[in-house]
């Protein structure tokens, strides 16, 4: 368990890296898909099973997806866009960044909030105790969340719109 | 109208007539199992050029062709070369020493034929011309592109009835005029 | 378990070779031809042969080609597609995998399959396999939703995502027969739908623009030879019939059939049945290739999100019905009545497109 454990955590790690430091964009998803494979395989791990299909049906199947397709429209279609900086010169932007996620991470782990949600073995996890907190105690993040991919939704329709009338 | 895809269910039927009847229906069946069985070409289905001689014991000598070289020049995609053939003394033979034909040029138009006026090129119906090789397997050279006047008119009758009836008559005329020829003294052959 | 496993992974890979002769022998007798019949009698051995032709080809990859991921797409084509197979319960003594994930695991993993042939066609930088994959994202992506949403119905139904419990659930009845759930109304419309979505999944005919010939020359695999081009072919075989496998344990009862049961005898009988049921569903596969032309690309895109998305939805509320309407003469008509509306109203709204007579500017 503890080297399969490791091996994805470099896959997870590696994907993760090349996503950002790759310079042809599609090489850039294509890593992405890398991560997103790697975290699956975590879920798998915790035995959370479903989760890890879902990972693997969302953001591989979907997500990802859609990322090339929005590529592919684009005029790089190649991905070729040359040598770009990951951080354009703003070093302490990435820094902020890393220092507030450090602070976060070590906070969660410190009050050792993680052991407390997951049981000891992984999390038993199925898939009706997820549907049913998901209508019971956090249905109102839940409905929010729809709510706001539906607003996403209908902001996508209408920016296609003003685009067919401005055609016209 | 029907109900929607009932156009689409409609072609599953006609396919599965298809694919049953074809089992039961010979008839069905058009495909020809090649090289067991062959369409007999049409008789005036040609494909390559090749050299007509009349005499099976000396096909060499006896081959219609005198080098003239017309085809040669009339041929659009310039697939034929001919080098006539000289005695010692470099005197025409009245043959071609090197007569070949590019087959991957050639396009089978059949002008060769047309411009002949010796009728010693004709077309050819063998079409199971293919070779191992890409360049020189293709050119054929004078002995491959030899073959007997018998040949041609088995593989073309009507055709070879006329040609033969027409180069007979040639024959008798020219005896005619060489019979008159001869009975004068030799001094007319000068003229 | 590894038997299983072993058994399914040989048994399937040979169901794809011979799958591959019957196609073109049934297509041959579709077109009034004979099809292949030169190596062996019937042309038995004409899989072996493709093999070894297809094994000894040169492999040609472009000079501009993104030499890694043009490598790695024919792996990824077929990895997702032998993964599939691991759980469709082939007998009731012979289950690869029984995860209680099943169908949800099936449906991650056969998403999984667009990459490869998007990373293939846009790693060949190639115009013809760019437009290609273009094709092949647009559809999988599509069409993915109401197949999704159709086996949601069979979900619902059973209340588990376990292939297994999925095909248990359809045991029993008269003759093992009538409990299968293409016998119900809501698992009729299911069936199609998800027929329709599988074989928009796995690009097979009516759905086969991302290769159409006549339009982009092979589409994402034009750029490709030898192994690897077979690698294609095999990852698409494998994943239609998987799919098929799949449409059949959810909707034509899975391994069940008259004499099937828990026992060895029983075993044996229910794998029988599984593959008699697997056969069935390749032919029809090949019937409707033989049969039916090729989609535009618009109306591709259309008729999943006009007709089939709102057609499974109306499918999900149609098991609703039948969950609550205990009273099963009601429940019949009741669902009947529902789904047969919404097919009505649907075909409507979708004929009146595109209804102007058409006019010719050249022929006459």
């Amino acid at each position: 368990m503890e080297t399969i454990f490791w091996i994805l955590s470099a896959i997870t790690v590696l994907g993760a890296l090349f996503a950002i430091m790759l310079r042809n964009l599609v090489h850039c998803v294509l890593s992405l898909i890398l991560f997103f494979l790697g975290i699956a395989g975590h879920y798998f791990l915790l035995r959370a099973d479903f989760l890890g299909a879902v990972q693997i049906l969302i953001y591989v199947g979907a997500v990802a997806v859609l990322m090339l397709f929005a590529i592919m429209l684009t005029r790089h279609v190649t991905g070729d866009e040359g040598p770009r900086e990951v951080l354009g010169g703003k070093w302490w932007a990435g820094m902020g960044t890393a220092i507030i996620i450090a602070g976060l991470l070590w906070a969660i782990i410190r009050k050792d909030q993680l052991a407390q949600i997951l049981p000891a073995g992984g999390a038993q996890t199925s898939m009706v105790e997820i549907g049913k907190a998901m209508v019971t105690d956090w249905v109102v993040p839940f409905e929010a969340m729809a709510v706001l991919l539906t607003a996403a939704l209908i902001g996508a329709v209408v920016i296609a719109l003003e685009e067919v009338i401005r055609r016209r | 109208m029907g109900f929607i895809g009932k156009g689409l269910l409609d072609g599953m039927v006609v396919t599965a007539r298809n694919f049953v009847g074809s089992y039961f229906d010979k008839e069905r069946l058009v495909t020809v199992q090649y090289p067991e069985e062959r369409v007999q070409t049409p008789e005036n289905s040609r494909t390559f050029p090749f050299l007509v001689y009349d005499d099976n014991k000396n096909p060499v000598d006896t081959m219609r062709c005198v080098a003239c070289k017309i085809c040669e020049t009339e041929c659009p995609p310039q697939c034929i070369y001919i080098v006539m053939d000289r005695d010692e003394k470099g005197k025409p033979r009245q043959r071609p020493k090197v007569f070949d034909i590019d087959t991957s040029v050639c396009m089978q138009c059949q002008i060769c034929v047309e411009v002949c006026p010796f009728d010693a090129i004709k077309m050819d119906n063998d079409y199971e011309k293919s070779r191992y090789g890409r360049f020189d397997e293709l050119v054929e050279h004078l002995p491959d592109l030899l073959k007997s006047n018998e040949y041609y008119g088995r593989i073309k009758p009507t055709e070879a009835t006329v040609v033969d009836a027409k180069l007979k008559a040639e024959k008798e005329k020219k005896a005619k005029k060489a019979a008159p020829a001869g009975a004068k003294p030799p001094t007319g052959s000068k003229s | 378990m590894a038997i299983p496993i072993l058994f399914v992974l040989s048994v399937f890979l040979g169901i794809f070779a011979y799958t591959t002769l019957v196609e073109r022998k049934a297509l041959g007798r579709i077109q009034n031809r004979f099809g292949p019949n030169r190596v062996g009698r019937w042309g038995i051995l004409q899989p072996i042969a493709d093999g070894l032709k297809l094994l000894i080809k040169e492999d040609i990859v472009p000079r501009r080609a993104d030499q890694f991921v043009h490598f790695l797409a024919p792996v990824i084509a077929v990895i997702p597609s032998i993964l599939l197979f691991s759980v469709v319960p082939v007998g009731t003594r012979l289950v690869p995998v029984d995860l209680n994930i099943g169908i949800l695991f099936a449906f991650a993993v056969s998403t999984v399959s667009v990459l490869a042939l998007f990373m293939g066609g846009w790693a060949s930088r190639n115009k013809f396999s760019l437009l290609g994959a273009m094709r092949a994202v647009a559809q999988v992506v599509s069409y993915e939703v109401p197949m999704v949403l159709a086996a949601v119905a069979v979900v619902m139904a059973v209340g588990s995502l376990s292939t297994l419990r999925i095909a248990r659930a359809q045991s029993g009845g008269i003759l093992n027969v009538t409990n299968w759930f293409v016998f119900r109304p809501w698992g009729f419309v299911g069936f199609v739908l998800f027929t329709i979505g599988a074989m928009a999944e796995s690009a097979r005919t009516p759905f086969d623009i991302p290769e159409a010939e006549s339009e982009i020359i092979a589409g994402y695999h034009t750029e490709y030879s030898g192994f690897k081009f077979a690698l294609f072919q095999m990852g698409e075989y494998l994943a239609s019939i998987a799919m098929a496998g799949i449409t059949v344990t959810m909707f034509l009862g899975g391994y069940n059939g008259p004499g099937s049961g828990p026992g060895w005898v029983g075993g044996l009988i229910s794998m029988f049945w599984f593959f008699i049921k697997l056969a069935f569903m390749i032919v029809l596969n090949i019937w409707i290739r033989g049969t039916w032309p090729r989609v535009r690309v618009d109306q591709l895109l259309g008729f999943a999100w006009k007709v089939l998305l709102p057609m499974s939805i109306a499918n999900i509320v149609a098991v609703g019905m039948w969950h609550y309407l205990t009273f099963r003469p009601l429940a019949w008509v009741a669902t009947t009545l529902w789904l047969v509306l919404w097919f009505v109203t649907l075909s409507k709204l979708a004929a009146t497109e595109n209804v102007a007579p058409r006019t010719y500017r050249y022929a006459s």
